[in-house]
């Protein structure tokens, strides 16, 4: 194992001596996932890519597993389980397919260039758009399946070779008979059943686990984390998000939103327009003035405040491989497989913890309501102030008067601590749906870092909120 | 009554299309060859003139669909195919011609191309393994994969092509969905592991 995914994992894995089972576990399934044989092929140095970001992305999840094993259960529970740990986490050692997840909190580390060193960040860099391909025939194949006929026979033009990578499966370029441009994006076969059982599998092996409350709490993030993979296979989910998302901005010439084509689409298969256009790093390799990358910071920032106060989505993967920048101050959108919809409850609660603040007791009950404990139950006062740190840090740009500079490392870096901090705490506590906001906030931060952006949040964050309906 | 040459041809045709209908919608075993030949208008024993045994008869029917299959891949090839997408193609195209008689395929294949079978029985198996090697050692041969190499991997490859002919018989996945997982990634691994061994 390399000195600094060993530094990693002791930095994260602290706790006391009586917790040695699992923390074996964990060292274990590293120590396996690192032996891997030095690549020789391109299947294998793929294989290799994706599972020097599957060993971070376990080794936090991990650490999260274990951290909610903890204290006072008698030894037979104990006993049992450790058991059901080590399947837990077998399970998750073999579901290579997980990279795809495992990716995106990987993508998120990688838009904080500081924490990670630096060879880290150009292995999870590239993870933005490699995946290993499906082959012409393969893909002809589970097309006819899925469309009733070869795609050189539905579509003028058909190239087939992927232009982009999916994280579950690829896309390709086509001309419709029409003569619009289009992407099609397709799905690895058999890859929505096998996620849907192996969550099931994992779901009954962590089911049976006695905890602590905190550990009732994990588990639903899990089964939060499951059943979003679940989401992500269904291509018609993603296809009706497309269309409302694109609602949202109809009218603004600044953003661009694919059109899908029910007619060449399934539930594995998704027509939709091409857009042409440069990813950031290719972006930024033009030297762009300082005005435009301004400009495209506040207009992602706008992006996400409108999906999220008035479309009530989420855009849980804001990573660089998903914006299009064009030299005129267009930004095409991509992929919305990784969005949460929120629910009526989580609006409720959004709308509770991140509206403006009220009274101490309102506040009290907001922070208990995020981190999902009864009213009567007590939290320490280490844990509070921590959480209230946070929302400090996640408020400040919005309360900022003038151009907030998003450029500025420190802002990020804080943040970023925080959660850290928080997560070696064991502040590990809170609904679901947290997931998905802090998600989008980093994302949306660390592109802003990226570009270098300064740009007036408090106006962009009054505008879009008081635009909602109901915030 | 002398039979012409293209009554004989035409007997056989017969013969051939009504097993392939009682096979498809009664299951190998359960279609006897006299049910053969009342729906195909011959005697019962003339049937075996043309086919020494049931077995042989449905082999000729799944041979048939093989070399179909063959020829298929061979004039849907684009030229850029790396080695996995060849053989994965080869075998698909024999799979997708052998789709109609998927229901009795396993008990005949079991007979006829399994290492174990008797020899009297290997005759039509052994015919549909030469076709099906020769396409191989093309294929490998227009991927540079040298000439002593091809003669040792086709027993390895021929164990693996009756492995996933197994698995997709059994298949129960819609539209054997999961059989075309294990043949790509069958193909992957042995394409991958020639190319280390060049």
């Amino acid at each position: 194992m390399s000195p600094d995914l060993q530094h990693l994992i002791s930095g994260l894995t602290q706790g006391s001596p009586a917790e040695a089972s699992p923390r074996d576990a964990l060292h274990q399934l590293a120590s396996v996932l690192a032996q891997r044989p030095i690549p020789v092929g391109r299947m294998m140095r793929s294989r290799t890519i994706c599972s020097a970001q599957s060993r971070i992305a376990l080794t936090y999840l991990a650490y999260w597993l274990r951290h909610g094993y903890a204290g006072d259960v008698g030894e037979k529970e104990r006993c049992l389980n450790e058991t059901h740990l080590s399947a837990a986490l077998e399970l998750f050692s073999t579901m290579s397919y997980l990279r795809g997840a495992f990716m995106k909190v990987g993508q998120l580390l990688t838009n904080y260039p500081n924490v990670l060193p630096v060879q880290f960040i150009d292995t999870l860099k590239a993870l933005h758009f490699e995946a290993p391909p499906m082959h012409f025939s393969l893909l002809r194949e589970f097309v006819h399946d899925e469309l009733g006929k070869d795609p050189t026979d539905i579509f003028e033009t058909f190239e087939t070779k992927a232009f982009a990578a999916a994280s579950l499966g690829q896309v390709h370029r086509a001309r419709l008979k029409s003569g619009q441009m289009v992407a099609i994006k397709i799905q690895y076969p058999n890859v929505g059943r096998t996620i849907r059982e192996d969550s099931k599998n994992l779901m009954t092996i962590l089911s049976p686990m006695r905890f602590t409350d905190d550990w009732e709490n994990l588990k639903r993030q899990v089964e939060d984390l499951c059943q979003t993979l679940e989401t992500e296979t269904d291509y018609c989910e993603e296809a009706a998000r497309l269309q409302r998302v694109g609602r949202l901005f109809e009218g603004d010439d600044r953003v661009i939103v694919p059109r899908f084509y029910p007619e060449f689409s399934t539930r594995r298969v998704l027509t939709m327009d091409y857009l042409d256009g440069a990813h950031l790093d290719e972006f930024l390799t033009t030297d762009p003035p300082a005005a435009l990358r301004h400009f495209y910071g506040e207009l992602i920032y706008r992006i996400s405040h409108r999906m999220l106060y008035t479309g009530r989505v989420v855009y849980a993967d804001p990573h660089p491989g998903n914006y299009l920048f064009h030299n005129d101050g267009r930004l095409g959108l991509l992929d919305f497989g990784c969005c949460r919809d929120l629910t009526t409850e989580e609006w409720d609660y959004f709308c509770q913890v991140h509206g403006a603040p009220g009274s101490q007791e309102h506040h009290l009950k907001a922070l208990k309501r995020s981190m999902e404990v009864s009213d009567s139950r007590p939290v320490s006062p280490q844990h509070i102030f921590h959480v209230e740190e946070f929302c400090r840090w996640f408020r400040e740009p919005r309360q900022f008067n003038g151009d907030f500079d998003f450029g500025d490392e420190k802002y990020l870096g804080h943040g970023f601590n925080l959660v850290t901090d928080g997560v070696r705490r064991g502040y590990v506590r809170s609904k679901p749906v947290n997931t998905w906001l802090l998600r989008d906030l980093f994302g949306i931060c660390a592109l802003a870092f990226r570009l270098g952006a300064r740009f007036n949040a408090k106006a962009i964050f009054e505008e879009e909120s008081s635009a909602s309906p109901a915030y | 009554m002398r039979i012409t040459a293209q009554a004989k041809v035409e007997a056989r045709e017969r013969i051939v299309v009504s097993a392939l209908r009682l096979f498809a919608s009664n299951g190998f075993s359960r279609t006897t060859t006299r049910e053969i030949a009342e729906a195909a208008g011959v005697a019962s024993g003339t049937i075996f003139n043309y086919f020494p045994t049931k077995e042989s008869l449905a082999m000729a029917v799944i041979g048939g669909a093989l070399e179909d299959g063959e020829r298929n891949f061979l004039r849907r090839r684009r030229g850029d195919e790396e080695l996995a997408e060849d053989l994965f193609a080869h075998v698909l195209e024999g799979l997708r011609k052998l789709k109609p008689h998927r229901r009795y395929a396993g008990e005949v294949l079991e007979k006829a191309m399994s290492p174990f079978t008797s020899p009297e029985l290997t005759d039509d198996g052994g015919r549909v393994r030469s076709a099906h090697l020769k396409t191989v050692s093309q294929v490998l041969a227009w991927h540079g994969i040298s000439p002593t190499v091809v003669v040792f991997v086709s027993h390895l490859y021929w164990t693996l092509y009756l492995g996933v002919l197994a698995f997709w018989v059994n298949d129960s996945s819609k539209k054997q969905e999961d059989t075309l997982v294990v043949l790509d990634q069958s193909m992957r691994l042995f394409a991958a592991a020639l190319a280390e061994d060049e």
